[in-house]
């Protein structure tokens, strides 16, 4: 660990981030006090209590699964002979683009009774699958949605590390499942907590996928209040912040314990023959890919089809055409990626003032990036409102901008790459820092040729989760998006709620597309080439 | 970084380039409206005046965008449109107070509206464009005048329930023939506007005894319309209270394997209710005459059939008589409701729907 103050402009960076970051918080705790709302009163009724043990019951459910299945995912995709593993790698992370609107949708058309699924299921003699709704449902939807954030970082990690010590390990007589324990899991723990945290705080966020399911939230106790009673509103969300933010401060403190594996850069890859656990090993990542984006699409495919063969039988038209479809995914994808790009230049300084320097201000930041991932997207678009109203000229300059547009997707999204970018900090070795300072190599040419080739797999996964997550990020781009910017989602959205299912399928579809083409580009080709 | 941003640039550059090429060959500078456009105002274009509206709407472009291409073609005033769930436009009213962009808003259900009104954030409409319905359907202060309207009824799937045994009314629905077997969109914003309108018309304790029996009654809740009606559609449910509009779609977009069908409960039951869509000015709109304009063209005899044919809605303007696919409006469901009483009875609606639990069933 380097003991080193961190240096004074970096600090600066840090605690103009943290203010930028604390805007919905700041609003969230202005609006309760000028709504007269009491949230330590609403704390302890039945109406707060209930929905938010259920949040919690599902959040930890979705963690340990989504844990679960992505590390498992990440070390049979890096780490073994599993066949097709370029495939698997551009096609494990997009399930994360899914709205979960749409995915919880297409789950329950399918699976529930009169389903296509359900259909085939009496067929084959299944003639009770249980209708899926509830805690079940939630889970099930949430845990295929969200493993992508746990597989990303960990794979990002897992290709980053050096094999030589699970070698000895394995020469030295143990096991290999002692050897994942031993010496594997220490050194991915960094990343899993990270993924797990951010898979946690999506789920109790989550109001898509748990409203379909019928699984009652906080967020859907919220979202019934905000014209009804506001200060109720405001309050069950200061009750929902207040507990992110104490659920990333004990990761934290978790974290910090946990035994730090430098690195030098990628090495030659280790490589385990599965032989007989080929087959379970086939069976768990391809039954992730078919539950997770096969089935989903299928549905999707299904309601595109019925629409084009309706208009083709001279059925009604659909509403949509080319150029719609065209306009709303070139939006979907400068948006996106300008917002991966932002947010990785956002988050880079503060992981290096917590991971390098241990520094004050950095940790306080780290918090308030990632709590405000807790936040729901309604509330970060009403604030950014809220303020650039208040701020005068620089709000009318700013207004309706796509710069604004920018700032609140990274308000919103910044925190999915914080803890990899953390990670990716903490993997670079100090003693290559002081060799190259010894060569009279300044700060910003350390960064460059030192630890940016070593952190790239990282930020690389971490833009990627960004990018994916503003790709379908639904409130935010109805609101704050400048008037005549219309996204793939927003589209999805306005076509599904009136119940236009053709136009939603078919532009899902492209966003599904859209995203594994970037995918392709961004993330894997590159971390391919180390 | 540096490295990061030239990879993420040379390798997502061309393909940008490509779309906002194809976008942009796309485009064209002269104004031109599509077939379903043209069928609301088939002459030409008129010159830009410049002029310009700008509405918050929470009806979907699906539902509405070539009758704002019209209004461009035949006015020549062009439209800027900010589209979203009716619910977050108006939370988005809210918060901008005098500063806000908005000259209209458009909501799906009379809910808003009230949120809007209560806030004293709308302003008067003109005379002219609300005279231009009846009474019923505008406001009495003049703050909002409806466009077009769905009722409420019962849907239910023609396998499983059959069409005799069907009830007349929202309290036969108590009964015990019918434990388990009714969907409530418990926390959906038109039934909470519908169970307001219950109570202003028989009494909070009549309507939060029919709910609290509903629950005893192990009626199911799902989140909204739409998914009642799928789910009545597919078999997973008998019967379901929601509003007429989403089983026309749903039937459109799946075909005969739809299994659902509407049930008209009688007209002077409480759950034949007509609960329309509002068209609002507001009070710190910067066009306030060109929001009035739009207004009363969205009032026109083709706007208003080209809501019944094409979005299966009811007509509330110029003589124009419902779809042949609509059961016929009488015009006692529509009178004597006092949609005003919205705004203010929203808070103790949603207490009593979540004391009622429906929400958990």
């Amino acid at each position: 660990m380097n003991q080193t103050r961190a240096p004074r402009e970096l600090q600066v960076i840090g605690l103009v981030f943290a203010l930028a970051f604390a805007f919905p918080g700041l609003y969230l705790i202005w609006r309760n006090f000028t709504s007269g709302a009491d949230p330590l009163s609403l704390l302890f009724t039945n109406q707060t209590l209930q929905p938010f043990w259920r949040t919690v019951r599902l959040a930890m459910l979705v963690s340990l699964s989504a844990a679960c299945l992505g590390t498992a995912l990440a070390w049979l995709t890096t780490r073994t002979d599993l066949p097709f593993r370029k495939l698997w790698r551009v096609v494990l992370p997009i399930p994360l683009v899914f709205p979960t609107f749409i995915g919880a949708a297409a789950f329950i058309r399918t699976l529930n009774p009169g389903g296509l699924a359900n259909d085939l299921f009496s067929s084959i003699g299944v003639n009770r699958t249980p209708e899926l709704r509830g805690l079940l449902g939630a889970w099930l939807v949430l845990t295929l949605f969200c493993y992508p954030y746990v597989y990303l970082p960990v794979a990002a990690r897992l290709r980053q590390l050096p094999g030589s010590l699970e070698q000895s390990a394995l020469v030295l007589g143990d096991s290999l499942p002692r050897t994942f324990r031993r010496v594997v899991l220490p050194q991915i723990s960094g990343s899993l907590s990270a993924g797990t945290l951010l898979v946690f705080l999506y789920t109790i966020s989550d109001f898509g996928a748990v409203q379909l399911m019928r699984y009652d939230t906080l967020t859907r106790a919220i979202e019934t209040n905000y014209l009804a009673r506001p200060p109720t509103a405001f309050a069950l969300s200061l009750i929902l912040l207040v507990f992110a933010g104490l659920v990333v401060a004990a990761e934290r403190s978790v974290n910090r314990r946990l035994p730090e594996v430098k690195t030098h850069r990628a090495h030659e890859a280790v490589e385990y023959e599965l032989s007989r656990w080929k087959t379970p090993a086939i069976f768990l990542v391809g039954g992730t890919f078919a539950f997770s984006f096969l089935a989903p699409m299928a549905a999707l495919l299904d309601w595109a089809a019925d629409g084009v063969l309706r208009t083709q039988r001279g059925g009604r038209p659909l509403t949509i055409d080319t150029s719609k479809v065209v306009e709303a995914a070139a939006n979907t994808l400068s948006a996106s990626v300008i917002t991966g790009i932002v947010a990785l230049i956002a988050v880079v300084p503060i992981a290096i003032l917590v991971g390098r320097y241990r520094d004050r201000i950095g940790r306080f930041t780290h918090s308030v990036v990632i709590a405000t991932f807790a936040v729901p997207g309604i509330l970060i678009a009403l604030s950014l409102r809220f303020w650039t109203l208040r701020a005068g000229f620089l709000g009318d300059l700013l207004q309706n901008s796509m710069a604004i547009l920018i700032f609140a997707y990274v308000v919103r999204f910044a925190s999915l790459a914080m803890g990899i970018a953390l990670v990716a900090v903490t993997t670079v070795s100090d003693d290559l820092h002081d060799v190259a300072a010894t060569l009279g190599a300044d700060r910003w040419r350390r960064f460059r040729s030192v630890d940016l080739p070593v952190m790239r797999p990282g930020l690389l996964a971490a833009g990627g989760l960004v990018v994916l997550s503003t790709m379908k990020e639904l409130p935010i781009s109805l609101i704050v998006a400048p008037i005549g910017f219309p996204t793939l989602t927003t589209r999805i959205f306005g076509s599904f709620e009136e119940a236009f299912v053709a136009e939603a399928g078919i532009m899902a579809l492209v966003l599904v597309f859209t995203s594994a083409v970037l995918t392709w580009f961004l993330v894997l080709r590159r971390v391919d080439h180390l | 970084m540096y490295v990061v941003l030239r990879t993420m640039l040379h390798r997502t550059l061309p393909l940008m380039l490509t779309l906002a090429l194809f976008a942009a060959a796309c485009g064209s500078d002269q104004f031109q409206i599509d077939a379903s456009a043209a069928e609301i105002f088939p002459g030409e274009c008129v010159d830009g005046t410049g002029d310009e509206v700008t509405i918050y709407s929470g009806r979907k472009e699906n539902l509405i965008e070539p009758v704002l291409d019209a209004f461009t073609c035949a006015t020549g005033v062009s439209v800027q449109v900010r589209w979203g769930s009716s619910t977050q436009l108006a939370l988005l009213i809210d918060e901008e107070g005098n500063h806000s962009q908005a000259d209209v808003f458009l909501s799906q259900s009379p809910g808003p509206v009230g949120f809007l009104e209560s806030k004293g954030l709308l302003g008067a409409i003109d005379h002219d464009v609300l005279r231009l319905v009846s009474e019923d359907n505008r406001s009495s202060q003049g703050s909002w005048v409806g466009f077009s309207g769905r009722k409420r009824v019962l849907v239910h799937n023609i396998d499983l329930v059959a069409e005799a045994e069907l009830p007349t009314s929202v309290f036969d629905l108590t009964d015990e023939k019918w434990k388990g077997k009714v969907a409530i969109p418990g926390t959906n914003g038109s039934f909470m506007d519908w169970f307001t309108v219950f109570r202003d018309q028989y009494g909070t304790d009549v309507a939060t005894k029919w709910l609290n029996e509903m629950v005893a009654n192990d009626a199911r809740y799902y989140p909204n319309n739409r998914s009642i009606v799928e789910a009545a559609g597919r078999g997973e449910i008998e019967v379901g209270l929601v509003n007429h509009y989403y089983n026309y779609q749903e039937a459109i977009a799946v075909g005969d394997d739809h299994r659902a069908k509407n049930h008209d409960l009688d007209d002077d039951d409480i759950g034949s209710l007509l609960i329309i869509t509002a068209a609002t000015v507001l009070k710190s709109a910067k066009n306030p005459e060109g929001a009035n304009n739009l207004l009363a063209y969205l009032l026109t005899a083709p706007v208003q059939s080209y809501f019944t044919n094409h979005t299966l809605e009811y007509p509330l303007a110029a003589g124009v008589e419902p779809n042949v696919a609509l059961p016929p409006l009488t015009a006692l469901e529509i009178g004597s409701v006092n949609f005003d009483a919205l705004g203010g009875g929203f808070d103790e609606t949603a207490r009593i729907i979540e004391a009622s639990g429906i929400q958990n069933q």
